[in-house]
């Protein structure tokens, strides 16, 4: 290791030096545009059989899971879930919350993290954009589940009745629904704008269907100066724009909860708890993800690499940090504040018997977490930040059923008093999981999953320089 | 000198007292359920069966709360507690539907739900901070899935609405009660009088427990009695103007 | 112009060879307005010495934020006067629930017409034959002189000269 030579005093040679920053950064170790346009391409083209089984299984999954099971509930009624009195909201809504939450981290990537400049979201910006949107179909699904009389959903829209009258704008519903509406289509246009570019390209390279397919979405792009500026123009509104919205998004799903007059719900630090909560569980989503990339697809190892797993994992350390600081500022102002029905479902939490899950939600989403991620060498290796991307979804999961169908069971009338039981709808929440990974796979082999021109970009960018006896990396503006 | 600090009074959309109101003295209630059972005659609410009501999804609109006090076999009962609809005021059910399936009426002062509005979101009954809404959770009330209450169909009641799955509904001070005494007395050119009419549930509590009419009038029974030394409402501190009042401690 | 019109392609590997083909072609009388770069990475219009570019995208961010502010206040404060309902003791209008329904609406005009600006500006979509040739998505930078040049033997010299990969005559064909 260099950074161990330099400590101990060994005198080494530029050479060797400049071969280890090649190997650690992608940036340092630019390849011609050509040759990675064609391992892109090459990664969309290869599909081994244990693809298309995979694919088979999924898809079988969400014809049983997703679509037949929605189809029995909707003609038998929302008996068949376990929703009862109290717990009018169960899984349904725990998987809406779970999979806005996973739809936060593709936003953050792509735009807090090209705001600020950071050069190693370059390679994974796409990936991660891509779970914006298919979380948020998910989400769409998982919300239109969760309806009695899901065919007159289009009640909700904007759009008046035949006597003018139009949805209700002073229930939290009505502004989720404007909300997710703006962010499912403003982050599917920000998918898409830098993609046309890789389109081109990816145009310029196929043929037979998939030259077709590819010539109709690259829109006829060619990379004229006009083109570009238009483009890079819309890019930089969009990133600017999308923070307040995904902020918006996830502090009006908080909103749902915080408006209503109960315990537990009724607090005024749910806005940025759930927007850290849903980065948390987003974030370890992405790791998932490009975990899965990395080992399965063909040539992801050079583009994503541990120096990107190392740089996530150090964002998940903060974020965690900062979701045990919301829920404990939550749960200390709940607990000092002495009304009888919070402290009663505080202890329901606890001592109830899904208390287990309350533990393993902390342990999850903090103890685990923050005990991994604190060394460096540990989140540069991909396993083991799959691993612990994986326990905190599992740990966000179990906040959102705490704090939907377990907290419900505790309102100001003991006499109704009822703990929630799962029905179909955890059929319909492995639906939407099988879903969400099966258009992913099919996006894997539809669209070129790396940005190459934004790679391009960041290594013309970034060169070495010499301080003295040290070499560093720098890193030039060029927009 | 002091100077005076002018607090800007802040105004309530609907007075204190509303139109229509309710009092159950629970010193009377003998517990004996004819309320519940009147209430689902006349209202059309379908029986869920065992299982689901053991599960939570009981439908009747007004139900008899039984506490008791103590560890066994030192237990002792508390008084029966009739819950229903509050009739809120400032219902907190209210505002919180996307689709305003549950709206407030100016005229009677009352909590109104809107069947054919209702997509199912179950927001209201969430918001309820006396959990008095029923869901229709299936299609209790289709004789062709449920070929046992073929004869029970006979006896709906055709004033009332049959609702179907996925809609979410309450007490509603038997609103069909109130059209028809108010449609009666504006054909004979008078104002509705006082016991005149009454809700099922009154209707049919023998101890008399229940009183029903208008509580803007000073001089009418249950006015009177929501004035009683003994009247208390539940949860007045969430500022839901509630319009039942209960008599206890007698 | 017309597609059978031919005009001049040369594709460079890098930006400096391609800023002072782009002087050069200037100084033998090609106007500015006739030459168009085409590359496969974004590379600025102060790179290369060229006149810097108009584009309307955020004037019709401004333009779709405006009407998704008036939107958001039709929504929240002229529809409910349409069919008046009281809930929960609240105004009929009331303005914190508006500040949100307004706040999104301004979102989503703005983001919708900057999606379509692009459209807009760069004619998009576009199935028209172009004049192109498949290596600039290889990150290479083209200069495609569109007028027919002063001497056109000359110009293809100067730019093999300058270290042009290539100069060929191109016609417009389908990408």
């Amino acid at each position: 290791m260099a950074d161990n030579q330099n400590r101990n005093g060994v005198a080494h040679d530029n050479g060797s030096h400049e071969e280890h920053f090649r190997e650690k950064h992608l940036m340092l170790d630019p390849m011609p545009r050509g040759k990675m346009n064609e391992m892109v391409m090459d990664a969309m083209h290869t599909t081994s059989w244990k693809f298309w089984l995979v694919f088979g299984m999924l898809a079988a999954l969400v014809a049983y899971a997703l679509f037949y099971k929605w189809g029995v509930m909707i003609l038998e009624g929302l008996g068949v879930a376990g929703v009862n009195r109290p717990a009018y909201w169960g899984i349904f809504l725990v998987n809406t919350v779970f999979w806005i939450g996973i739809s936060h981290a593709g936003t953050f990537i792509s735009a807090i993290l090209r705001v600020f400049k950071a050069e190693y979201r370059r390679p994974f910006t796409r990936a991660a954009e891509l779970m914006t949107t298919f979380g948020l179909i998910q989400a769409g699904f998982s919300i239109f589940m969760h309806m009695g009389r899901v065919w007159l959903s289009y009640w909700l829209m904007p759009i008046p009745n035949q006597r003018e009258l139009w949805p209700n704008f002073h229930s939290p519903l009505s502004w989720d629904l404007l909300a997710i509406t703006t962010y499912l289509l403003g982050s599917t246009m920000y998918l898409f704008l830098p993609l046309i570019p890789d389109l081109a390209m990816a145009r310029d390279r196929s043929d037979g269907w998939r030259k077709t397919f590819y010539k109709v979405l690259a829109l006829g792009f060619r990379g004229t100066e006009g083109e570009w500026v238009h483009l890079r123009n819309a890019m930089n509104i969009f990133a600017f724009a999308i923070i307040p919205v995904m902020f918006s998004v996830h502090t009006i799903v908080s909103w749902d909860f915080a408006m209503a007059t109960r315990p537990g719900w009724s607090s005024t630090v749910f806005g940025p708890y759930f927007v850290i909560g849903a980065l948390h569980s987003g974030m370890g989503a992405v790791v998932m993800v490009l975990a899965v990339v990395r080992g399965t697809m063909k040539n992801m190892k050079y583009f994503i690499r541990p120096e990107h797993f190392e740089a996530i994992g150090k964002l998940m350390l903060i974020i965690s940090m900062s979701w045990g600081y919301f829920f404990f500022n939550d749960y200390l102002v709940q607990w000092y504040g002495g009304d009888k029905w919070t402290k009663q479902l505080l202890h329901w939490h606890e001592a109830g018997p899904m208390g287990w899950m309350w533990f393993a939600m902390l342990l999850f989403n903090v103890v685990i977490p923050w005990g991994v991620l604190w060394n460096r060498k540990w989140r540069s290796m991909p396993w083991l930040l799959f691993t612990v991307g994986l326990l905190i979804n599992v740990g966000m999961w179990f906040e959102r059923y705490i704090i939907i169908p377990i907290s419900l069971t505790i309102n100001r009338m003991p006499f109704t008093w009822r703990l929630y039981e799962p029905g179909i709808e955890v059929w319909l929440g492995i639906g939407t999981l099988a879903f969400f990974i099966l258009l992913y796979m099919a996006a894997s082999k539809l669209i070129p999953l790396i940005p190459v021109w934004e790679v391009q970009e960041g290594q013309m960018a970034h060169s070495l320089k010499k301080f003295g006896r040290e070499t560093v990396v720098t890193v030039s503006e060029l927009e | 000198m002091t100077t005076e600090l002018k607090i800007p009074e802040y105004k309530l959309a609907e007075e204190e007292s509303g139109k229509w109101g309710m009092v159950v003295d629970t010193d009377l209630c003998t517990g004996c359920q004819a309320c519940v059972a009147a209430c689902a005659m006349e209202n059309n609410i379908p029986y869920v069966g065992e299982e689901d009501a053991a599960y939570g999804r009981s439908m009747h609109w007004i139900r008899t709360e039984r506490f008791w006090e103590g560890e066994y076999p030192e237990v002792r009962m508390t008084d029966y507690q009739p819950m229903l609809c509050q009739q809120c005021g400032h219902a907190p059910c209210e505002p919180v539907c996307p689709a305003f399936a549950t709206v407030h009426s100016q005229s009677e002062k009352l909590n109104l739900q809107v069947y054919n509005r209702c997509v199912g979101t179950r927001y209201c009954a969430n918001n309820c901070p006396y959990q008095v809404r029923s869901f229709n959770w299936r299609d209790y009330q289709d004789p062709r899935l449920r070929p046992e209450i073929t004869i029970l169909a006979n006896q709906f009641n055709p004033d009332v609405t049959v609702r179907r799955r996925g809609v979410m509904e309450k007490c509603t001070f038997c609103i069909q009660r109130i059209h028809k005494a108010q449609d009666l007395a504006k054909s004979e050119g008078r104002e509705v009088e006082d016991g005149e009419f009454t809700t099922a549930c009154a209707q049919a509590c023998p101890a008399n427990a229940i009183t029903f009419g208008r509580i803007d009038h000073p001089e009418t029974l249950v006015s009177q009695l929501a004035h009683s030394s003994r009247g208390v409402h539940h949860l007045e501190e969430l500022g839901t103007l509630p319009r039942v009042t209960y008599l206890k401690g007698g | 112009m017309t597609a059978e019109e031919k005009s001049i392609l040369a594709v460079f590997a890098d930006i400096d060879p391609a800023a002072d083909a782009i002087e050069q072609l200037r100084l033998l009388g090609v106007h500015d307005d006739c030459m168009n770069v085409i590359s496969g990475i974004p590379v600025t219009e102060a790179m290369l010495g060229r006149p810097s570019q108009w584009t309307n995208v955020p004037r019709l961010a401004l333009g779709g934020a405006i009407a998704g502010f008036l939107v958001g206040v039709f929504l929240s404060f002229i529809t409910p006067d349409m069919y008046t309902i009281l809930v929960g003791g609240q105004p009929f209008t009331p303005v914190p629930p508006a500040v949100i329904v307004v706040f999104e609406m301004t979102m989503l005009g703005m983001l919708l017409s900057t999606f379509l600006g692009v459209f807009l500006d760069s004619y998009f979509p576009s199935y028209r034959p172009m004049k192109y040739i498949p290596e600039i998505s290889d990150g290479k930078i083209a200069i495609l002189i569109e007028c027919p040049p002063p001497d056109e033997q000359k110009v293809t010299d100067l730019l093999k000269k300058l270290g042009a990969e290539s100069v060929q005559l191109t016609e417009a064909q389908h990408l």
